[in-house]
């Protein structure tokens, strides 16, 4: 049964917000919420610089605690570890986004719904990359089963050899 | 009905293969295309966010004429008949009255094969004027100091061969903002395979943050990096003995140059610590293969081309040209499209020569803007002065001078003087607002589009280990928009109304394509079906002709600059202004100024209409170390006023970033800011937080290029007080 990742490289991510965007564009977020934000640290190590990003996104965790916190079961992780909002369901009450420790989990004013990132599901049924793992330019995001995808991270591969 | 169209994104000079999602002739979407060898699906913001300019509301629609002062901001709407017709008695008026030379045409920055059709109009009208706005900083001095070095540039875009590198030197640029998915790409999946990474940059940026070595020199001391990093490569003999032996001139010249360079010497004064340059030079010199890369960090200052010269002399005497992983010599290579080299060799041919050496810094800067020099621009800050006394009184300006160029206020007071001027862009920017016709312009989308494609890389899967270049085509995705008209046919209509006729065929779009493409013997329609045609490029060229020098060999040496009185070999000269030349000055006036940070979501002026990257970079930004904010008081997020000596009493507003990414005596405010949704102001607050306000375009010059200190200057900063 394939479980499906996207995992984040730290060591490649340059801080360029082309997932971010791609995301947007993809699915039509409007300006305000964002599935994907990119954090950027400067610290010293021994008196070195050093610089560092992470990326915030649904993690679509083993145990969501959104799923817990949804008053009308509007979220649900499918079998293949996708974790996804009903927007029909939806009330907008964003109690998922209290209860989510990276406040993945979006409010779109526009459609007075949460909405967050669904490894953009509707591409990979049709065998291509999550918008933002494709147009990455760094090689730092990695989708696939989640085997295969820690499997290259560890032998240092770039993202389109998974 | 829904479809797919591949085309080439243009919105930058990274070039990538896009696939554009069309339903019922609405662009919907635009992605990568993951088998476009330039980018391999990749893309940046700029692409991604470009439907946003196709359809933003604020896109100049139809041509305007101006009905109030100029600058104003006063429009009437009209038709194309009309402001052709008016255009045509305009400059015919002029090219009578006072003869082709009161005729020009500038550009900024931008798509750089449409100014074909333009070279065009200028041949039929017979003027000499091609005001490229950045000749004395971009490309042009660095193309100049490679060629007196190798005969042939091989350091920009076109040159490093990242795909086979062990080690990548990035000096004075950040392509992870400017090239990121053609360059920046390349570099990191090298970096990921195990290849070394240098960077010299006054500010840790991102790429900087994940090299092996960084260095950080005090602004416009570069040269002096460089000829450190050469002394310890010369004097521990790392250098390739046997590429010296064969192919090099002038060694014990260098080796005697360098002498006065010791590492510690530099240290003083670059600011970087003695032992990290020696770090980077045994890097540098030990991981061969070598791919280097520089750009204008290194070509705004007052001895840009000695600086670009030192930074070349690297590769030279470690033998890291035209090898595989090294920088490849681009030519000889195989026919290629017709591209603005050839428009610029058609200009100087068919232009009288007494008139050609009217071009402003003709006689001036001969490397650069005399007749040898492979380009046809004007010296930029001598053509705004032949503008402003009323040499040049009509011109067509694609593009936006006003935010683009130095000293701000007097390209906008200088412009004003223009008697008649058209101003071509997508939206209403600071330049065209001066214009008294102004024209909308076609986007990639709606045009068809050759691209000569110079980066190298290596095809997808690596099914091939040679490299090669390739021409493409961008296709055209949908009609144009509105009113909005290519800028080949405003061309080719407004030669016709003149009664003159073209050099070059651009009456249609495939009549200029197929010219473009006749010397590769392939046709527009083709060429759509094929998509791209791969120019296959050998290494060690060399070995069979030469270099295209005047001894053939790498001249570390230079005998043009000999022969026209230069310094054959680069030195380090401090800068006109500095803690160290201007001591006094520097008491008033205690910072190192860089200005002209990019950022990945904009492209010089432009595309700050668009809602998903103005989000990101909702406001003007100025970089500050902690320790100096803090002595001045200023905290995060304020807003702070920024001066420099030649520009007193004019003060920029910018918001306060404090980072330690930059030097405590180093401010680095970010560029281009002006604000186009202030519809009130015709000026669109572009003089408020544009940095190039307070930027030099006046003396002292770079002697061989004519380059001020754009870089590098002296400056005060200080809290706004509310």
């Amino acid at each position: 049964m394939v479980k499906y990742a996207l995992m984040f490289h730290p060591d490649r991510c340059v801080g360029c917000p082309t997932c971010v965007v791609a995301c947007k564009q993809e699915n039509e977020i409007p300006v305000g919420p964002s599935w994907l934000r990119i954090t950027k640290r400067v610290y010293k190590v021994d008196g070195k610089l050093k610089m560092s990003f992470n990326l915030l996104r649904c993690m679509h965790c083993g145990r969501p605690p959104c799923i817990e916190a949804c008053p009308v079961n509007a979220i649900t992780k499918r079998s293949d570890g996708i974790v996804l909002i009903n927007k029909e369901l939806c009330t907008g009450c964003k109690a998922c986004i209290e209860a989510c420790p990276f406040k993945a989990p979006q409010y779109n004013p526009e459609k007075d719904v949460v909405e967050m990132c669904t490894l953009c599901v509707h591409r990979i049924e049709k065998g291509l990359l999550p918008s933002c793992v494709q147009h990455c330019p760094a090689g730092a995001l990695y989708f696939g089963d989640v085997n295969a995808v820690t499997a290259a991270l560890q032998e240092n591969k770039w993202p389109t050899e998974v | 009905m829904k479809k797919i169209v591949k085309s080439i994104c243009t919105q930058c000079h990274c070039e990538c293969g896009v696939l554009v999602h069309v339903e019922d002739g609405v662009v919907k979407k635009i992605e990568g295309d993951p088998e476009f060898p330039q980018n391999e699906g990749t893309m940046c913001p700029k692409g991604l966010a470009f439907v946003q300019l196709l359809y933003h509301p604020d896109r100049l629609k139809y041509p305007m004429k101006r009905v109030g002062e100029k600058g104003e901001g006063k429009w009437e709407r009209i038709s194309w008949e009309e402001a052709l017709d008016l255009m045509a008695a305009k400059f015919t008026e002029y090219r009578e009255k006072y003869g082709p030379q009161s005729i020009a045409f500038g550009f900024c920055d931008g798509d750089r094969d449409e100014v074909g059709p333009w070279m065009a109009w200028l041949i039929a009208v017979g003027s000499p004027y091609i005001f490229g706005t950045d000749a004395h900083y971009c490309l042009r001095p660095a193309f100049v100091a490679d060629s007196l070095t190798f005969g042939q540039s091989h350091t920009w875009e076109v040159g490093p061969d990242y795909d086979n590198s062990n080690c990548i030197l990035i000096w004075g640029a950040n392509p992870v903002e400017s090239h990121p998915c053609s360059t920046a790409r390349r570099i990191l999946k090298a970096r990921a395979r195990g290849a070394k990474l240098i960077v010299v940059d006054p500010r840790f940026t991102p790429l900087a943050s994940k090299a092996d070595v960084w260095l950080q020199p005090r602004p416009a001391t570069d040269a002096a990096v460089a000829l450190g990093m050469l002394n310890v490569i010369i004097n521990e003999k790392l250098y390739d003995e046997d590429f010296v032996k064969n192919w090099c001139t002038g060694f014990e010249e260098l080796k005697e140059r360098v002498q006065q360079y010791p590492p510690s010497k530099v240290a003083e004064i670059s600011w970087v610590p003695e032992e990290d340059l020696v770090k980077a030079a045994r890097l540098y010199a030990k991981n061969k293969p070598c791919a280097f890369h520089t750009r204008m960090g290194l070509l705004m200052n007052t001895n840009n081309l000695q600086t670009v010269r030192a930074v070349d002399l690297l590769s030279a005497v470690t033998g890291n040209v035209d090898i595989k992983g090294s920088n490849i010599l681009p030519y000889p290579s195989p026919p290629r499209s017709r591209s603005y080299v050839d428009f610029f060799r058609l200009h100087k041919e068919s232009i009288p020569l007494e008139l050609f050496e009217t071009r402003p810094g003709y006689k001036e800067w001969p490397l650069i803007y005399g007749y040898d020099s492979p380009w046809n621009d004007a010296h930029p800050p001598s053509a705004i002065e032949a503008i402003a006394r009323g040499q040049v009184k009509a011109m067509i300006w694609v593009n936006d001078p006003v935010m683009g160029l130095q000293n701000s206020k007097k390209i906008q007071e200088s412009l004003k003087k223009l008697e008649f001027m058209v101003g071509i862009d997508f939206f209403l920017s600071p330049t065209a607002n001066l214009a008294d016709i102004v024209l909308p312009s076609a986007t990639w989308l709606e045009r068809d589009m050759i691209h000569d494609l110079h980066y190298f890389y290596l095809p997808p899967k690596g099914k091939r280990d040679y490299h090669e270049s390739f021409v493409s085509i961008g296709e055209k995705v949908i009609e144009p928009l509105y009113e909005c008209w290519e800028e080949r046919k405003m061309a080719a209509e407004l030669i016709k109304r003149m009664g003159l006729k073209s050099p070059i065929p651009i009456d249609s779009s495939d009549a200029y394509n197929n010219w473009r493409l006749e010397p590769l013997g392939i046709t527009v329609d083709e060429l759509k079906k094929k998509r791209i045609v791969s120019i296959p490029i050998k290494y060690k060229k060399y070995e069979e002709i030469g270099f295209q020098t005047p001894s053939f060999n790498v001249e570390l040496c230079s005998n043009v600059l000999k022969e026209q009185g230069f310094d054959p070999l680069p030195y380090y000269e401090e800068p006109p202004e500095s803690p160290y030349s201007t001591p006094e000055l520097a008491k008033e006036y205690p910072f190192i100024l860089i200005s002209g940070g990019r950022h990945i979501c904009f492209y010089h002026g432009a595309l700050r209409q668009l809602p998903w990257l103005r989000e990101l970079n909702p406001e003007p930004k100025v970089e500050i170390n902690p320790e100096t904010a803090e002595e001045l008081g200023i905290r995060n997020g304020d807003w702070v006023w920024i001066e420099t000596p030649r520009r007193k009493g004019e003060r920029v507003k910018l918001k306060a970033e404090l980072t330690e990414t930059v030097h405590p005596k180093v401010i680095h405010a970010y560029s281009h800011w002006w604000f186009p949704e202030r519809k009130d102001d015709p000026d669109r607050g572009c003089f408020e937080s544009n940095i190039n306000i307070i930027t030099y375009d006046d003396p002292p010059y770079d002697k061989h290029s004519g380059t001020p200190l754009i870089r590098g200057c002296l400056c005060k900063i200080g809290k706004v007080e509310a």
